[in-house]
């Protein structure tokens, strides 16, 4: 043994800074002590849901839940489901979450399931099962709407929103010849699921109002993207960009952007999910907002939804029923669900749960499209959005954003769009 | 007069005063100590000194670096997927099929010719950058400064600074519709265009770095050899081909290979400015397209596959490049 005290003393602050370093990673703070533990919640942090929202709701929960400690990580992009992915690869997997999409965690068992008891208040409590099983709360429904400008219609002498197809590029035709952009699109960097919403869209008109299951199909081998139901819904998207009805100047917007550029006037449709509303009226722009659903050739119904978006829990959490009970301590507390209702215009599924009086005319609007949607059996899924059994495998959602941005910009064809879905799938899936 | 200077046999072994020296003060009955020992004790004390400070250092880069290496490089002959287990050995068969997959071949070309472009720009642009402000003053200290702060800034910083300057309806579009260019360039929106504007930026940030290297090279360079050169007759060309130019070589290597190692890793510009597309591919590198089918399509294996054979081609073109480069500085 050595008897050079520098050359031990060396050895211990080595030998620190290495424990240092392994127990940083380790436990990713979560912690249980005798009656108290601490969580780590996973969220994201959009215009609509900033830090000082996710602040006063994770107050409301943890008052009603004694004994538990939040430690809030925010995703660095909208896509906490691939940070929860790298966190899990260190050995950090966060204990609650939020709108994470549980494909992959749910089958691998890395989150706990949720009971029927669990779910007694909850509208569609099984709107997204994995083998039978719900790993996430299902709270709210979103929708994909087409959100216009009325005074751009007017000035386009555009009296009404169209109910075909047919109408949408007569409506786009007029508006362009009177040098209005028609659509406002974008997607640009991290953002680029923002692209997405032509395409949910024509996917929703044209392949799963007639095949609902369509992917649990593409599943089992029976459909294929090259398919001419998904190509013929790709060629819609293509077309409008093809025709300068969409603006492809608009690519490379963060969804930021793209959400400022419909409010500045920069087009006069803006096809986005439902959470818009909230935006559209809060912080209104210069014209009044109109909202109507992406028609089909006959003018049927047939709306992208997805319901969803609740807390998932990890089934390793340091107390998985009191995470379990933090997590519908927040899920259904009031003053949260009416603030994630003015602030994301969500469409709660909670039982007996009535939004506030005061919601704005764009939000209403929507609502009303979306309850009657329902009534008309017309609420579709929502292509890249969907999740449990029969959504798209891991990592595919992204790979289709990348691909409807060369679509957009004419660098590929339908037909070319609907190969290259093929080959991802095989590739997510092998 | 010529001044006699110590040499080594001048100097006196019992020089007063060292008290490891034998000499007059040592009794004549005490056996002289084996010179050789206290030399061994010395570079014992040296080799416990080293170890002190260097321990940590290493014991951080073996658990932070080589570790981890170890691990993608075992992870690497597996399907390793953390959310379909078991995990297999799968021998060579993920590295065989890199050959043969497009998404990792297109990341190959896009990085080579990212690395190219960096490397040209920030040592073409770095070195007439360094030779304009290779002159004394305030200004000049002041602009030395502004080129290297890209270099301390984070490239997630930089990237966003970029993007909201390149987006299409972004500043430098303003600028040029003020100009009157009707249909501006979509910098990041445009497949064919991207690439080339996520190595700008790259370039851009790395400029400065090469700057300060060639800053020092220049002021390295006696200005005796520039007065002889032009005493000789040679004008401002020659003198940088025959003089400048072979003077600095060694910052030449040194920014080049670490022009090259740069390019290679390029990853949060990517991330941040284009997220890889637009399009499928169009602006991934190897490093993005690591992290992507690690943490999106969750195949670990695969990707710790595509991290190796990422590891061994910077390691081959670090070494070719360094031996190149090291053999020009011997024979200038």
């Amino acid at each position: 043994m050595t008897r050079n005290p520098t050359l031990l003393r060396g050895a211990a602050l080595a030998g620190a800074l290495i424990l240092t370093g392994c127990t940083a990673g380790g436990a990713g703070g979560s912690a249980s002590s005798g009656d108290k533990v601490t969580l780590t919640f996973l969220t994201f942090e959009t215009p609509n849901l900033d830090a000082k929202y996710w602040d006063a709701a994770i107050a409301r929960a943890s008052a009603k839940v004694p004994g538990v400690t939040i430690k809030k990580l925010v995703s660095p992009s909208a896509d906490r489901t691939g940070y929860a992915k790298q966190l899990d690869s260190t050995g950090q997997f966060p204990d609650v979450m939020i709108g994470l999409n549980p494909a992959g965690f749910a089958e691998a068992g890395k989150l706990a399931q949720w009971s029927d008891n669990e779910l007694a208040k909850y509208v569609e409590p099984r709107a997204n099962t994995y083998d039978g099983k719900v790993y996430q709360l299902p709270y709210a429904a979103q929708a994909t709407f087409v959100y216009y400008n009325k005074s751009a219609f007017a000035k386009a002498g555009i009296d009404a929103p169209p109910r075909t197809y047919d109408e949408l590029l007569d409506d786009s035709a007029k508006l362009k010849a009177k040098g209005i952009s028609p659509f406002v699109v974008g997607g640009g960097g991290k953002d680029s699921w923002a692209d997405m919403f032509p395409l949910i869209c024509t996917v929703a008109t044209d392949v799963y109002k007639k095949t609902p299951d369509w992917l649990s199909q593409r599943s089992a081998g029976k459909v294929k993207f090259t398919d001419q139901a998904f190509v013929a819904a790709a060629q819609k998207v293509a077309d409008l960009a093809d025709k300068g009805y969409m603006d492809r100047a608009g690519l490379s917007r963060s969804y930021a952007d793209t959400e400022q550029a419909f409010r500045d006037g920069k087009g006069a449709m803006y096809p986005m999910g439902s959470w818009f509303s909230a935006s559209a009226d809060t912080k209104k722009p210069s014209f009044d907002t109109g909202v109507f659903a992406w028609p089909t050739d006959q003018g049927s119904s047939a709306l992208p939804g997805v319901t969803g978006g609740g807390m998932t829990v990890s089934s390793k959490a340091p107390d998985v029923k009191l995470a379990k009970k933090w997590a519908k301590a927040f899920m259904e507390d009031e003053k949260n669900l009416n603030a994630a209702v003015k602030a994301d215009g969500l469409i709660i599924d909670i039982k007996g749960y009535t939004p506030p009086d005061n919601m704005g005319p764009v939000y209403k609007e929507g609502l009303a499209a979306f309850r009657n949607a329902q009534k008309s059996d017309g609420v579709v899924n929502s292509f890249s959005q969907e999740t449990g059994d029969g959504s798209l495998p891991p990592g595919l959602a992204d790979k289709a954003a990348a691909g409807v941005q060369k679509l957009l910009s004419g660098g590929m064809t339908a037909a070319q769009f609907g190969a290259y879905m093929d080959s991802q799938w095989d590739k997510a899936t092998r | 007069m010529r001044i006699r200077t110590l040499t080594r046999p001048e100097r006196s072994p019992a020089t007063p005063g060292r008290p490891d020296a034998p000499g007059e003060r040592q009794s004549p009955t005490v056996p002289k100590r084996s010179p050789r020992r206290p030399q061994r004790s010395r570079s014992r004390d040296g080799l416990n000194r080293f170890a002190v400070f260097a321990a940590p250092g290493l014991l951080v880069y073996l658990a932070l670096v080589l570790v981890p290496i170890g691990i993608t490089i075992g992870y690497s002959f597996t399907n390793k997927n953390p959310f379909n287990p078991p995990t297999r050995w799968v021998g060579l068969d993920n590295l065989t099929s890199l050959a043969s997959d497009d998404e990792f071949l297109t990341a190959l070309g896009n990085t080579v010719l990212v690395t190219v472009i960096v490397t040209v720009v920030t040592n073409a642009g770095g070195l007439a950058i360094a030779m304009l402000l290779d002159r004394r003053g305030w200004l000049y200290n002041a602009l030395r400064s502004v080129f290297f702060v890209p270099v301390v800034l984070s490239a997630v910083v930089v990237s966003v600074i970029w993007q909201a300057i390149l987006v299409d309806d972004g500043l430098l579009n303003s600028m040029l519709g003020q100009l009157g260019m009707s249909d501006p360039p979509g910098w990041l929106s445009d497949p064919s265009l991207a690439l080339y504007t996520v190595a700008w930026v790259i370039a851009w940030q790395g400029l400065g770095f090469c700057v300060v290297i060639y800053l020092a090279g220049l002021q390295g360079i006696p200005q005796e050899l520039h007065e002889a050169a032009a005493i000789d007759g040679c004008g401002p060309m020659m003198r940088f081909r025959h003089v400048t130019w072979p003077m600095l070589a060694p910052a030449v290597t040194i920014n080049t290979v670490m022009s090259l190692i740069g390019g290679f890793k390029a990853y949060d510009q990517v991330q941040v400015l284009t997220n890889g597309g637009p399009g499928p591919g169009t602006t991934s590198t190897l490093a993005f397209q690591v992290i992507q089918t690690a943490f999106n399509g969750n195949h670990v294996g695969y990707a710790s596959a595509m991290a190796v054979a990422m590891l061994a081609l910077v390691a081959a073109v670090s070494v070719i490049a360094l031996g190149l480069l090291q053999k020009r500085e011997v024979s200038s």
